[in-house]
């Protein structure tokens, strides 16, 4: 039985996370691909998800954006996610119906679990994904995931020779595509009963500072690297007070962060906050991926470095090799 | 306690060379620890100072040149070192790194409490290994985490994912997986490297833990590279030459309107 297995996770509220729509609507073009490739090649989609509950729509949804089974493995103790028992009863389902290939989400979650089903499945898994394709090797379709790697500076193209072969796949790469006269089958996986008493969460907090900063309306971001450092945040200083006068907001990088010359709210990046304005101005920064990862889709993006070679520079559609600090002076005197 | 500290020695990410193929040219790049490896030591230490009768393993896998890295840790406290090394391990992916690391801990520190690693590596920037070396040792693991107390045979780890923080407690045996937010760096004195000197790092290759050639490196590895490419810059870049405020306050005013 040739079958694409995609692993849907479930937030809060039973529904499912956006990336499980995306993850099935690449499925379905990956299962036409190899259609094309070897005639009369059929793949099963099948989307499994682990809870006490589901919210219906999502399951039409998941039809909708191409699954043709969907398995729900069901247990009143499942409600929390718990990485030593979801890999347990993910892979005693999979033992009883197997497939080909798994993929999952690359969320903080996606990346805690795959390694533990991989590991226990005795199998290769493909970290963080931006591209899949079904290649013909040896006669075979084959998965081949590609991922940044070397900070991005580098792709490689993998895959693997053990079954299933696996990934996890990015959030927001794949657009998802619903055919709401797609329909499936559904059924519930009932597994034994794993207790884990080694560990468990005492508290959860949710860092509201981190939220108040609304980046999402801004037309305009200018943030300041590590580059604007002269001994003092006087730099940092001069660029918020410049984003206020042009009802712009002021953003930084990790390393700004990191040496506490501007608060954790308004760290841009990967493991800050991804934005998308129209115009975004970049000063003293030189493109870690972390920081890339989270401004690269703005519209128009404006670099200052003194590195004519600086990462940032091929992510910019305007190159500025100057030192950034003379330029905040000269603009926070036109802008003040 | 027995504190097993995983460390990886890495390229330099940020001083890549390439050959005239567009390769990477590794033999001019310069190795460094990884960097969130830096934060599992600095918190390793951190709770042999704190705690009675902590024994510090540092171990890691890589070539002879890895010692480096193990030294700077016996420097910095580890009181033991263990290096695995042999030709057979070149090219694992990060089930078969997962494993030998797992086989080496069982083997040669089979007391351990607590393992400490970083959240990932930053050439390969999977976090693979920590989860499936978890996996391997059949204990519970938390990762992103940025701070651990340790009392008795608890230890309780802030974790923190975007801007939600979750306070884990944990039984041990388990692993923690660091990530590189290590603010306070202390660096070691003259006399840390004199006495890191005299550590004897034991080297162990694949008959030393007991694994099989085919179940190693290459040949043990399910995933392998296809191919691999530069990213291309997608973007028509245009330098601007001269009149740089006026330029950006003119397309201030642009966005504006």
């Amino acid at each position: 039985m040739n079958k694409i297995i995609v692993y849907c996770e479930r937030d809060d509220i039973n529904t499912l996370r956006n990336v499980s729509y995306e993850l099935l609507s690449k499925a379905r073009s990956l299962k036409n691909e190899a259609k094309r490739l070897i005639k009369d090649y059929d793949i099963e989609i099948e989307a499994i998800s682990i809870g006490a509950s589901l919210d219906e729509d999502c399951i039409k949804k998941a039809y909708a954006s191409g699954a043709d089974k969907f398995t729900f493995i069901k247990d009143d103790s499942l409600n929390d996610f718990c990485q030593t028992i979801y890999s347990r009863v993910f892979v005693e389902y999979f033992n009883t119906s197997p497939s080909d290939i798994i993929l999952f989400p690359a969320t903080v979650k996606g990346r805690i679990l795959a390694p533990r089903i991989t590991t226990l499945l005795n199998t290769g898994l493909v970290a963080d994904c931006i591209e899949l394709e079904i290649i013909l090797k040896d006669d075979d379709i084959k998965l081949a995931s590609t991922r940044p790697t070397f900070g991005a500076q580098l792709m490689a193209t993998i895959i693997s020779k053990s079954s299933p072969q696996c990934a996890t796949v990015r959030e927001n790469v794949f657009k998802a595509e619903f055919d709401f006269n797609n329909c499936g089958k559904y059924f519930e996986y009932l597994p034994c009963r794993y207790e884990e008493t080694r560990m468990k969460i005492i508290k959860t907090v949710q860092n509201k500072i981190c939220n108040d900063v609304d980046f999402s309306s801004a037309k305009i971001i200018f943030a300041g690297g590590y580059g604007l450092y002269d001994g003092t945040s006087n730099y940092y200083e001069k660029l918020k007070k410049i984003a206020e006068n042009t009802c712009s907001k002021y953003g930084a990088t990790r390393k700004v962060v990191d040496f506490n010359l501007a608060p954790s709210n308004l760290q841009i990046g990967q493991t800050g906050v991804s934005v998308e304005p129209e115009l975004y101005v970049a000063f003293g920064i030189s493109g870690a991926i972390q920081h890339i990862m989270g401004m690269k889709n703005s519209k128009k993006i404006i670099a200052v470095n003194t590195d004519s070679n600086a990462q940032i520079f091929q992510y910019s559609d305007y190159k500025i090799v100057a030192d950034a600090r003379e330029i905040i002076d000269e603009l926070y005197d036109l802008v003040l | 306690m027995d504190i097993v500290l995983c460390l990886k020695q890495v390229p330099d990410v940020d001083d890549i060379k390439w050959t005239k193929e567009n390769n990477l040219d590794r033999s001019l790049m310069l190795s460094k620890l990884n960097p969130c490896d830096e934060f599992a030591i600095e918190t390793a230490v951190k709770l042999k100072q704190a705690l009675k009768d902590v024994s510090i393993t540092a171990i890691s896998m890589g070539p002879e040149n890895a010692k480096e890295v193990l030294n700077y840790a016996a420097a910095k406290g580890a009181d033991r070192a263990i290096l695995l090394s042999d030709k057979a391990f070149a090219a694992s992916d990060t089930l078969v790194t997962s494993k030998i690391l797992a086989s080496a801990i069982k083997k040669f520190i089979p007391n351990f409490s607590l393992v400490l690693t970083g959240q990932m590596a930053q050439d390969g920037d999977t976090a693979q290994v920590p989860v499936s070396l978890a996996q391997y040792l059949d204990i519970p693991d938390v990762t992103c985490a940025s701070d651990i107390v340790c009392e008795s045979a608890n230890i309780s780890v802030v974790q923190k994912t975007g801007s939600i923080m979750n306070f884990w407690e944990i039984n041990m045996s388990c692993l923690v997986a660091l990530n590189d937010e290590c603010k306070e760096k202390t660096f070691p004195k003259i006399n840390d490297y004199i006495r890191a000197q005299s550590l004897n790092i034991e080297v162990y290759g694949l008959d030393d833990i007991g694994l099989d050639k085919n179940e190693v490196g290459i040949i043990g590895s399910p995933t392998r590279v296809y191919r691999a490419f530069r990213p291309e810059n997608k973007k028509n870049t245009a330098e601007i030459s001269s009149d740089f405020a006026k330029f950006m306050f003119e397309q201030i005013n642009k966005v504006k309107k």
